[in-house]
């Protein structure tokens, strides 16, 4: 909840700056995002309807009220029966604590201080079921937060998800099936799964004021294809429906009313990318191999079913990385079912077979949703990864079942999330040995050389992977937490984003200690977080001597462009020198240098 | 008409978890519940109601009960606020 607020806030400050350039309404406007899906979108737009806290007034007319009235009473059944369904399962799988919680939000939906004030402000004040459900809950927000205690202020947030919760389901009856075809949707905010519907009523982009690279919304718009735009930070404010905008998943701008000579431009440049994706296509069956003979493997990172059927499109030899917290628990259920779970991973791993299919375990905590209703001062040193799962043998124990049984249909690994000790890793293997003993005499068939690896995301299993070589099957390198780690920074924190970077001199070492390590001993190095799916950096990796990259699939294409168009020695070189390099500035000048020098091709875009 | 001074021991107060307990226990008697906290009166039969009177550790509440089974609300409630909700104290 507190990161909703800073949204909250930044958002508006980002609305009074916006409201100063809002002046000349019409004109050109360059707002400034992440881009999260390539490719270009021209369209007109479609404003989908945004969070609480900018909803906005309106008068009904006297025969509206009473279809308002009913209409919220639609949305209380509606938030209701999905409670009822989180209850029933929290109450199954989890601890009580979250089972109070979800209980105490059921009962606040048909309380009177909520249920009939806003009821009676729908016919006293003919206002919008939404307005008043946040006027009504605003106000007895405001007396708990009033509280000196900071423990009870903080319990407004339980009233905040009961009204989040109202307000998205008012607005789900209303407005999702009213997205328009062959438009460009903006939003503040959008869900996987809203953002799966939409593409089903052919939208052409999207464009939205929060959001990360690696939310989500943005893994799936890269694997539906449309070109998105994230994290514009309440700059979509200027945006009205049906300007005509540009989204630029590319450069991670949206071009708001261009001018004809912008427009004719990136009508052009949409075209290319077209053909772009057309010579991707034809990448598709050859090997990521270097001018010298180096071959590296390129695999995905998968988090959604649907992402499974694009992975020949683009090239991938498997599955590198199956990020499995995703797949369990995006429709807002969670599932611990181990037969639940066993029917999604036979369904992958039958799909991608010949192929390997790499399971990483369940990495709850950190950023990621736990299954309890448990805060931490710092979740990014604290209950998370395999230090949960070990502690926790009823979410781990269906998951390595159903990857075992899993492994019988096809060629599977297991990957272990945020080890730090040996000791977590020999605990696991134990496990795993009673769990196949235990197959074993229920007689349900296996895959006993089923590969176990671990994810090398912190800085000290990297200084330690020598020792960790005898007992492990490959290493993952996880750099967006590597580099977190390593470098003491947030990189959702605005102010320090700046000093995440994965090309830092530091980082680059602990990358090269880690595949040393595996060299020696012959164990395969993967790399799998983001800085694998940027083509400019990809250089550097196969100079490191890389062996498999991993990255989600529409970035693999670029990456193999750059691979085939280079030589393994000269690559070496440059590795050599980065990993001398002072900061990561000069490694990123380096490696500008070398790029231009060696034509690998990204002007024609830039 | 029974009126109870009763005071909040357990160390977190009434957040959401002994809100809901008093919600609950208040649900099972006909009669109805009011608390007072410096002058504002809350219906204690509404959860938001008693979330509102952010009533920390050593809060005294002032709990009225009027009905044909006040005696044994008024009995399960005090009960309730004197056992810190099964939390520490």
């Amino acid at each position: 909840m507190s990161n909703a607020r800073d949204d909250i806030d930044t958002s508006l400050q980002g609305r009074e700056t916006q409201a100063a350039i809002d002046e000349g309404g019409g004109e050109t406007q360059v707002l400034q995002g992440l881009g999260v899906s390539p490719g270009i979108a021209i369209g007109p737009v479609h404003l989908y309807a945004r969070a609480s806290f900018s909803v906005e007034h309106r008068e009904l007319a006297p025969e509206e009220v009473e279809a308002e009235v009913e209409h919220f009473e639609w949305a209380v059944s509606r938030a209701e029966h999905s409670l009822g369904k989180i209850l029933a399962l929290a109450r199954e799988k989890l601890g009580d604590e979250s089972v109070q919680i979800f209980d105490a939000q059921m009962l606040m939906l048909r309380d009177e201080a909520l249920y009939q004030e806003v009821v009676h402000r729908i016919r006293n004040d003919r206002c919008n079921a939404d307005y008043a459900v946040v006027m009504v809950m605003g106000q007895h927000r405001q007396r708990i937060e009033a509280s000196e205690d900071e423990y009870l202020r903080d319990r407004a947030n339980d009233l905040q998800d009961v009204e989040d919760r109202l307000v998205m389901h008012l607005r789900r009856g209303k407005h999702l099936s009213a997205i328009d075809p062959a438009t460009i949707v903006v939003s503040e905010n959008l869900t996987a799964a809203d953002l799966l519907l939409f593409s089903r009523r052919g939208i052409l982009g999207c464009a939205l004021d929060r959001g990360g690279a690696t939310s989500h919304v943005s893994i799936m718009a890269r694997a539906l294809g449309i070109p998105a735009v994230v994290s514009l930070h309440g700059r979509t404010d200027v945006v009205r429906n049906e300007d005509l905008v540009i989204v630029d998943g590319i450069e991670g701008r949206v071009i708001v009313n261009p001018d004809p000579a912008t427009l004719a431009t990136y009508r052009t440049r949409q075209e290319r990318y077209g053909q772009l994706l057309l010579e991707h296509e034809q990448l598709a069956p050859l090997t990521a191999e270097t001018l010298d003979d180096h071959r590296v493997c390129l695999r995905a990172n998968v988090e959604f079913i649907e992402e499974v059927d694009v992975l020949e499109k683009h090239g991938a030899e498997g599955i590198g990385l199956l990020r499995t917290e995703v797949l369990l628990l995006m429709k807002g259920e969670i599932t611990f079912d181990e037969e639940e779970q066993f029917n999604s991973y036979k369904q992958v791993v039958e799909a991608v077979a010949p192929e390997p299919t790499t399971f990483r375990l369940l990495d709850l905590g950190g950023d990621k949703m736990l299954p309890v209703a448990h805060r931490e001062p710092n979740p990014f040193l604290g209950w998370r990864g395999i230090r949960v799962l070990l502690d926790k043998p009823e979410i781990l124990m269906p998951q390595v079942r159903a990857v075992l049984r899993a492994s019988a249909f096809g060629p599977a690994r297991l990957l272990l999330p945020m080890v730090t000790n040996i000791d977590e890793l020999r605990r696991f293997q134990a496990f795993l040995g009673e769990m196949k003993h235990d197959l074993d005499r229920e007689g349900h068939p296996y895959d006993d050389a089923l590969a176990v690896g671990i994810m090398v995301e912190v800085p000290g299993v990297a200084l330690m992977a020598d020792r960790f070589t005898h007992e492990v099957d490959f290493f993952s390198l996880g750099t967006n937490d590597l580099t977190q780690y390593t470098l003491a920074v947030d990189r959702g924190n605005d102010r320090v984003s700046e000093l995440f970077q994965e090309i830092h001199p530091a980082v680059l070492r602990l990358i090269k200690r880690t595949i040393d390590a595996g060299d020696k001993r012959g164990i395969p190095v993967s790399l799998c977080g983001e800085m694998g799916g940027n083509p400019r950096v990809a250089p550097i990796l196969v100079g490191l001597g890389i062996h498999e990259i991993s990255a989600s699939p529409s970035y693999l294409p670029e990456v193999k462009r750059v691979i085939r168009a280079i030589k393994r020695s000269e690559a070496v070189e440059l590795a050599t020198r980065a990993l001398l390099a002072t900061d990561a500035e000069e490694v990123g000048a380096m490696l500008d240098e070398w790029l231009t020098a060696h034509g690998c091709g990204f002007d024609q875009f830039l | 008409m029974i009126v109870r001074e009763v005071t909040v021991t357990n160390q977190a107060g009434v957040h959401t978890r002994p809100a809901s307990m008093i919600v609950r226990t208040a649900a099972r008697f006909k009669s109805e519940f009011l608390i007072q906290k410096d002058g504002y009166e809350i219906n204690g039969k509404s959860i938001i109601g008693v979330m509102t009177l952010a009533a920390e550790q050593g809060t005294t509440l002032t709990l009225l009960f009027e009905g044909s089974d006040e005696e044994e609300a008024a009995e399960a409630l005090a009960q309730l606020f004197a056992g810190g909700f099964g939390e520490v104290t």
